[in-house]
């Protein structure tokens, strides 16, 4: 059936010469629409018309704010020409944010029950088009429903596979796939491959996220891989040039690298023999570009399935032997994949010396013309780098630095100082790589670059006098990179002083090759070389007066750090004794272990964006954890800190790497005088805040559960709690003990509580603590009303400093400080706290219960358990412990029964819980019912709490 | 100056391109075309690309278009580029697309006469019609006889007319043409209302008549001292009992001998031969308003609005004015509109969301009403209607909204012939907005 009034329109658009001319058309035509849209005796054809004259002026970009109801009226006609344009509408006008979407849910409902198999298919495509929250909510049982029917027609099943992956991956959270895995895992045994297909890319998409829940799929993909690869089982109509549905085989094989290799051996050995045929049907390159493809796709996939399983098989050498022929082909597209999967390659150590055979190939890629590929070149070059290599690998990154690309320069210069670092036998050797490459790109050099150069130099000793030597040479080239200047600086100033000695490195000499680049750089680097010159007016009183007058100058800059610094300077420069000047300008300490600033920063630039990668660039030990760890998330953690903490074996600078390697990644001290501001015990300050952080939160919600424990301990304090509840009424003792040798001074504490609860403090407390005692203070708790029950404990005393003073070695002991401190704590003054038992009988819960009713009395909450939870034993336990009388007879879940408790308004109220909890998923849902909606809400989350934090 | 000429429709195709300067490439047409006609929110008719200046005129459908690379005097851009217009017209009738298309070997003759290395040069019709024609090329026992003619008239003090004209009946018409600008706000009071008139003139006079022509100018009528005894009466019977005009700026012909004007403000000239715009001019001041119109717009509920409109004629009964047209706006989301007038037809247009209302005669001091009740549907976005001001189209004969009159036309020839001389005016409206 024709529609000549839109041909005829769109005829009328299309000739429009001007855009004033199509607005006046436009504008008609949307006039004439409303006056028709009056008429609620509209037929369907005719609205079906207009919607599409609507549709078509919205894809050209005219405004259309009417006509979303016709487009929604037409979504249930019966006719599918009909139906179909109002699906086309609906998705095309209604965003997901779109009121209208709640409207359309029911209709779509009704579309995904129909037999008509063209209705079910327009609905599904409409979900994941839009693939709103509303959606998702209500229809994805629908979806999965069709997905798993066994009535359902297979081409709605391959879009009702799709459609579930598509709300999957904009609302995770909303399907529950860890619950349809079986099913699921069933639908990848389809006999029909189409749908097999649309499943596995579900599957696949499941598994990066809950690999665990879903790893059933391991055995199924291996069989099928074996039925469609070595059986040749397949239907003819799945046949791409040649080639048996090749996506559906890179799909598996993907999916199999999500997962350790399987344990069972003759699995194990299918797979292997899986690959091997692989790998041995492509070792000829077909002629036509298509075949080709389509090969290479399942080729590298199966390649690098087989680094996964074993990097020391006989098929990983026949494949580097085939990569070896992949990196020197014509085609940019396969050179950019062999050197991508040989990176992978070179991540496992064992396989490193095949990858080593390529070497000048791989050298040779670095200046493609593509710059993709040369991408991959360094990452390969980075990965295959040791100790024996390093040296020809890292003076051709040099080489190649000089010339690259601007986009790729920072992380080359990053990824040579890694490497430099990591493999360096000669400490010369080091120095030497990284002023050069502060010469050769000195704008793309982080800073965290040259701070690591300081840590090293700073911690060790042989290197200092060599490092103070070559950076003054450096120095005195009359083009001098800032960095350079900030690395010499930094290094004068704490050595130069070894070297003065020397010809041409007069302490003067020295003095002038820094200030004459003073000028030319910026606040920081000024303010850098400031206190070098301190240093330097301690270690050489002969070139005092230069220095002095430089202090001098810069008092009345406009700067405020460099001003400070020279008045500073300046006044201890002038104190009449040197002995202030001495202490502050002591040789710095060696900085204390830690992670490498570099690494995290290289690995916070790969971010993933499409499939998650099964592994990481960044040499053998950075793939070692990788075998092992199943869950992905851990292993990807443990990963990174792998390639800091596992040293190389074959190395036999051991010793030295360790020093090399566990260097702190902190800012040189700059200010050794200002010790409460150093960066250093900063940052050491807050990775403690951090873990007590934690520490505190374990405490607190073992405190939710129990009556005494303790609250809060660290250096210096512990303060524990010990509790009673009697109904509405508590009382609440807080012990202070002091674990320090010196007293606790000042101590003054707060109890802030919330409008729900009254706390009145009994005893008080004494204002000092002396050294390894505890005192204690009472407070009397009442409960008034369900909201606003908490209550925070506010302390604040002073102590004997112990993190300046544990960080700052020897020198700095004997000036020990007193710090103030405040602590706030949330003390577990919490809703359940006020329960008491109420013993009752099945038949009467199971009365109360149905009397109660549904919501809002009802509060059910389904979440995820916290890891200690074992069994329902262990959760009666903890329940009963809440003051709750559990019912016995009741096998399958937690039911309790308890009155809340309170003095003021709300009075005594009645609830009744059920507790069913799945020990294999770790999920427990949570239905409570009260006799007050208040009590129930807030019940409901404080017990969700409290399993959650298990 | 000029360092290319570009015609280009309304496509943005290239017809013409004519480049005076090797400063730029032919490749700038490309420019203009993406930056300029594609784009749908350049209005200015100057845009600056890079070094880069393009002016632009809209002419019919087509875009005359001037390009230079230094900071040329844009006025005198402009002049050009309305003369290159003028040109086309009077050659061809019609100065459009097909004419264009039709004809271009003659464009980029004239092209190559009228601007010389980007500097323009003589561009009167009259004397390029001598040796740039559309006809063949003449026998050369004339050219030299011609010649001679055209070195005299182009290089001479009358550039603009031929010597040797005749007519059995020396006739002049003049022709006061005056558009009026008005904004008016949903109060009543003038937010803005100014006048710009043009005086025509169509001469078909022998010889070289010396003409003199005088206007109710304000200053010349001090100077004359016969301000306070002018009781001539102003044309459409306004109110003004002065009878005097301020003219805020006036632009003359080059035909205007602007010496004479400067001393003593009498506007001398011998016309061309045929059709000429004498002079335009502007004013501000004392303003008589054609039409008073009030209108009250009420929204009854979410999907119903109702307007009421009159409209009201301000000159004398005696005067009348054709093809009146009101556009009044309703809303975007209007699906009917009911429409009761006292006079006239009106009816709601979609293609231009607003009530048409057309009233052929529309006599002096009359008033007319209009009530219409708008449908509103029901939308989705919930926008405020941003109510565009009514805007009217009229022409209303033997009246200027200035109050502007013509006191004589004198013709001087050697001869001494009588000749006959006709006066007419007429107002029509600019922009014509009344906001509610």
């Amino acid at each position: 059936m024709s529609m000549r009034g839109l041909t005829v329109f769109i005829a009328d658009l299309r000739n429009c010469r001007a855009r004033e001319l199509e607005e006046k058309r436009v504008n008609k035509e949307l006039a004439n629409i409303r006056s028709k849209f009056k008429d609620p005796q509209l037929s369907g054809r005719q609205k079906k018309k207009y919607v599409c004259k609507l549709l078509y002026m919205y894809i050209l970009g005219w405004d259309v704010d009417f006509g979303h109801m016709e487009a929604v009226n037409l979504l249930s006609s019966p006719k599918y020409s009909e139906k179909q344009i109002g699906y086309l509408a609906v998705t095309l006008m209604i965003s997901e944010s779109n009121e209208l979407v709640r409207l359309v849910v029911n209709s779509m409902r009704r579309d995904l029950e129909d037999h008509v198999e063209i209705h079910q298919c327009l609905a599904l495509q409409a979900i994941a088009n839009i693939s709103a929250r509303e959606m998702a909510e209500a229809l994805s049982t629908d979806v999965m429903r069709l997905l798993t029917s066994g009535q359902t027609k297979s081409f709605v099943k391959k879009k009702a596979a799709l459609c579930l992956l598509r709300l999957f991956r904009r609302h995770p959270d909303l399907i529950p796939m860890k619950e349809w895995s079986e099913k699921l895992l069933v639908g990848m045994e389809d006999f029909d491959l189409g749908v097999t297909l649309a499943i596995t890319s579900l599957v696949l998409a499941v598994a990066q996220s809950h690999p665990e829940a879903i790893a059933g799929c391991v055995p199924r993909a291996i069989s099928r891989m074996h039925k469609i690869v070595l059986e040749k089982s397949y239907p003819a109509d799945y046949v791409y040039y040649k080639v048996p549905i090749p996506w559906l085989q890179v799909k598996f094989l993907r999916l199999l690298q999500y997962y350790p290799p399987p344990e069972d051996s003759t699995q194990r050995g299918r797979l292997m023999t899986i690959i091997q045929t692989i790998v041995k049907n492509s070792q000829d390159i077909p002629k036509n570009v298509q075949h080709n493809n389509a090969q290479n796709a399942i080729l590298f996939e199966a390649i690098n399935l087989a680094i996964h399983v074993d990097p020391q098989s006989d098929v990983v050498v026949q494949a580097s032997a085939l990569l070896g022929r992949f990196i020197s082909s014509k085609e940019t597209n396969i050179r950019y994949l062999g050197l991508e999967t040989m990176a992978h390659l070179a991540g496992f150590a064992e396989s490193v010396a095949t990858v080593k055979k390529h070497q000048e190939t791989i050298i040779a890629s670095l200046k493609d013309k593509d710059i993709s590929v040369r991408r991959r070149a360094l990452d390969l070059l980075y990965s295959m780098c040791d100790t024996s290599n390093a040296r020809v690998i890292v003076s051709e990154l040099l080489q190649y630095l000089a010339v690259a690309d601007y986009a790729i320069r920072e992380e080359m210069v990053l990824k040579i100082a890694i490497l430099t670092e990591k493999f360096a036998t000669d400490f010369k050797w080091y120095v030497d790589v990284i002023l050069q490459l502060v010469a050769i790109a000195g704008d793309n050099v982080s800073d965290e670059v040259w701070y690591r150069v300081v840590q090293i130099v700073t911690n060790n000793e042989d290197l200092q006098e060599y490092a103070a030597r070559t950076v003054l040479t450096a120095l005195k080239s009359p083009t001098c990179h800032e960095t350079a200047l900030k690395v010499g600086g930094y290094i004068l100033g704490e050595y130069g002083h070894l070297i003065a000695n020397s010809a041409g490195c007069s302490p003067s000499e020295q003095f002038m090759a820094l200030h004459s680049k003073f000028g030319m750089c910026a606040t920081p680097t000024r303010a850098l070389l400031l206190s070098t010159y301190l240093k330097f007016l301690n270690v050489f009183p002969e070139i005092r007066d230069q220095v002095v007058a430089v202090f001098k100058q810069y008092r009345f800059v406009l700067d405020v750090e460099l001003q400070q610094r020279a008045c500073e300077y300046l006044a201890i420069a002038t104190q009449s004794s040197d002995e202030l000047l001495q202490v502050t300008c002591e040789e710095m300490p060696p900085f204390p272990q830690r992670e490498s600033a570099l690494l995290s920063r290289l690995h916070s630039k790969t971010q993933d964006t499409e499939d998650k990668r099964t592994w990481q660039i960044g040499g053998a030990d950075a793939n070692k954890e990788n075998l092992t760890a199943a869950a992905a998330a851990a292993r990807r953690q443990s990963r990174r800190r792998s390639a800091l903490e596992t040293p190389q074996p074959s190395s036999q600078q051991q010793q030295q790497q360790d020093e090399l390697l566990n260097l702190s990644d902190d800012v040189p001290a700059q200010q050794p005088q200002q010790q409460h501001q150093h960066p250093l015990a900063h940052q050491l300050h807050e990775q403690q805040a951090q873990d007590s952080a934690q520490a505190a939160k374990i405490a607190y919600a073992r405190l939710v559960r129990e009556p005494n424990g303790v609250l809060h301990e660290d250096a210096n304090i512990q303060i524990g709690l010990k509790t009673e509840y009697h109904g509405a009424l508590g009382r609440v003792a807080v012990f202070f003990g002091n674990k320090s040798t010196a007293t606790i001074s000042e101590l003054t504490t707060e109890m802030v509580a919330g409008d729900g609860v009254r706390v009145t403090l009994l005893q008080p407390i004494a204002a000092s603590v002396p050294p390894a005692t505890q005192l204690h203070q009472m407070y009397n708790v009442e409960c008034l009303a369900p909201t606003e029950l908490h209550a925070t404990l506010k302390i604040s005393f002073s102590a004997q400093d112990h993190q300046s003073a544990g960080s700052w070695g020897t020198q700095q002991q004997q000036q020990q400080q007193r710090t103030h401190s405040t602590l706030e704590l949330r003390v577990p003054i919490v809703p359940t706290k006020f329960l008491t038992p109420a013993p009752l009988s099945r038949n009467d819960f199971v009365a109360r219960w149905t009397q109660i009713g549904g919501p809002p009395r009802e509060a059910q909450i389904v979440a995820a358990a916290g890891t200690g939870l074992t069994d329902l034993d262990a959760l009666r336990g903890v329940v009963e412990g809440l003051g709750a009388s559990v019912l016995r007879d009741f096998e399958d879940a937690v039911v309790a029964a308890a009155v809340w408790n309170s003095t003021a308004a709300a009075g005594k109220v009645g609830c009744l819980m059920r507790i069913e909890y799945n020990v294999a998923q770790r999920m427990f849902r949570l239905t409570l019912r009260s006799t007050s909606e208040q009590v129930t809400a807030v019940l409901a989350d404080q017990l969700r709490e409290i399993v959650e934090t298990l | 100056m000029l360092s290319a000429f570009f015609i280009f429709n309304v496509k943005g195709e290239v017809l013409i391109s004519r480049i005076y300067r090797p400063d730029i490439k032919r490749s700038v047409a490309d420019i203009f075309r993406i930056q300029v006609v594609s784009s749908t929110d350049v209005r200015s008719p100057i845009t600056t690309l890079g070094s880069m200046s393009f002016f632009h005129v809209r002419h019919e459908n087509i875009y005359l278009v001037g390009v230079t690379k230094i900071n040329a005097n844009a006025a005198l851009v402009f002049e050009f580029l309305y003369k290159v217009a003028g040109l086309g017209r009077s050659y061809f009738g019609k100065f459009d697309e097909d004419a264009v298309k039709s004809n271009f070997t003659l464009i980029y003759e004239l092209l190559d006469e009228i601007c010389d290395f980007g500097f323009p040069q003589n561009t009167e019709a009259e004397t390029l019609k001598l040796y740039i024609t559309t006809e063949g090329v003449r026998s050369e026992r004339n050219m030299a006889e011609e010649g001679a003619r055209i070195a005299i008239q182009a290089t001479g003090a009358v550039a603009w007319r031929r010597p040797d004209i005749k007519y059995r009946k020396n006739e002049a018409f003049l022709d006061v043409v005056e558009s009026v600008n008005l904004l008016m706000s949903a109060k009543g009071t003038i937010l803005r209302a100014d006048v710009s008139g043009q005086v025509l003139m169509r001469a078909y006079l022998s010889g070289m008549p010396e003409c003199k022509f005088g206007l109710n100018d304000k200053v010349l009528l001090e100077k004359e001292g016969k301000l306070g005894s002018a009781t001539s009466t102003v044309p459409g019977g306004g109110r003004k009992s002065a009878g005097a005009v301020e003219l805020d700026d006036c632009q003359f012909h080059q035909c205007v001998k602007l010496g004479n004007y400067e001393r003593d403000r009498t506007i001398n000239f011998i016309p061309p031969d045929g059709e000429c715009e004498l002079m335009k001019y502007r004013t501000t001041e004392n303003i008589n308003l054609p039409f008073r119109v009030q209108a009250v717009v009420k929204e009854i509920s979410k999907n119903r609005m109702e307007f009421k409109v009159s409209v009201r004629s301000n000159f004398t009964s005696k005067n009348f004015a054709q093809n009146v047209v009101l556009k009044i706006p309703v809303p975007t989301n209007t699906s009917g509109v009911k429409c009761a007038v006292t006079a006239g037809k009106a009816k709601y247009v979609g293609s231009e969301n607003s009530i048409i209302w057309k009233i052929s005669r529309f006599q002096g001091q009359q008033d007319y009403m209009l009530s219409a009740e708008a449908e509103l549907t029901s939308t989705t976005a919930k926008k405020v209607w941003s109510r565009p001001p009514i805007s009217m189209d009229f022409q209303v004969l033997m009246f200027t909204a200035s109050g502007l009159m013509v006191r004589f036309l004198k013709i001087f020839e050697k001869s001494n012939y009588p000749s006959v001389k006709w006066v007419r005016y007429m107002t029509k409206p600019g922009t014509y907005q009344i906001r509610f």
